[in-house]
């Protein structure tokens, strides 16, 4: 998303990605970034919870109107809990068990598979 | 407990900053064996286009990363597990005037703290519509675009980009919101 996001901007089209994975966004490089330091999948606000869905869209306005130059990150005020230790979590190796691990291996090469499977059913129903 | 409160100095918990996915995801796949780091892509130069009107009179374009449910295509949530047979490969398009069930199931979301059961923590068209409504933006543009996603970068680069551009080229597009989930 961050190539499309460079690709619209290099071509005249104004900007603003709304996202929560700081890191991955900002190594990409991209002209105007909301962040949201909530879960991923949140990228435009809480759950069930219109007044931050609305904040978090005038966020990202506002930095359309406003950035001055690439690179422009803002951060969103809010907070996804107060406890900052779901942060800890997420794909985090250092917090699983050689079981979740193996576990973990399996289903990936599960996935791996399926997804291969459409991408040459998808390829061959072009031809 | 936040021990560094404690210090009296103010600070937040030391974990208490945005999560570092990519060494996060990099340890979790040499761990499982999958050796080949992924590349993230990354630049040195960043383009940067100033606006030329108020977005009180821009037609706002949105692109999203979410699929359009698909009931043959197995649990795709809330709660759902990570579902690839969900996955889209080309760029799609949907009425912005119509109502539109998107799901993430085919996306590494935070799985343990959030389940994906409100859309509009990553399809913002219900907020657009008000934001529209109330004169912020001057209109949605009549198309959001769905990107896909697990592609190498060559076809990100090569196809799906311009394809991309090429559709908000034809709505004549003022500015994009682009939300990857």
């Amino acid at each position: 998303m961050s190539l499309a996001a460079r690709h619209l901007e290099a071509n005249g089209i104004p900007t603003v990605i709304m996202a929560c994975a700081k890191d991955i966004v900002e190594f990409a490089g991209v002209p105007r970034f909301l962040f949201s330091d909530f879960p991923l999948g949140n990228s435009c606000g809480k759950p069930k919870d219109v007044a931050s869905q609305d904040l978090t869209l005038e966020l990202a306005l506002g930095l359309l109107e406003s950035a001055t130059g690439p690179r422009t990150t803002m951060q969103s005020p809010l907070r996804w809990k107060d406890d900052a230790s779901w942060k800890l979590d997420f794909s985090n190796i250092e917090k699983m068990s050689p079981e979740e691990i193996a576990r973990r291996r399996a289903e990936f090469d599960r996935q791996k598979a399926i997804a291969k499977g459409i991408r040459e059913s998808g390829a061959k129903a072009a031809d | 407990m936040d021990e560094n409160k404690q210090d009296g100095l103010g600070f937040a918990a030391e974990y208490d900053r945005p999560i570092p996915y990519m060494q996060r995801i990099r340890d979790y796949y040499v761990t499982l064996g999958y050796g080949t780091p992924y590349r993230w892509a990354n630049y040195a130069d960043v383009p940067f286009t100033k606006p030329t009107k108020p977005l009180s009179e821009s037609r706002v374009a949105l692109i999203t990363t979410a699929a359009p449910y698909q009931p043959d295509k197995g649990d795709q949530g809330p709660g759902a597990a990570y579902n690839a047979g969900a996955k889209f490969y080309t760029v799609y398009s949907g009425d912005t005037a119509a109502e539109h069930d998107l799901r993430i199931s085919h996306i590494g979301y935070d799985r343990l703290h959030t389940t994906a059961e409100d859309s509009n923590t990553w399809f913002p068209l219900p907020a657009l519509r008000r934001a529209a409504a109330k004169g912020r933006i001057g209109e949605i543009a009549p198309r959001f675009h769905g990107a896909p996603t697990n592609r190498s970068h060559v076809t990100t680069l090569d196809v799906d980009c311009p394809e991309l551009l090429a559709r908000c080229r034809a709505d004549n597009v003022d500015a994009a919101i682009l939300v990857p989930s």
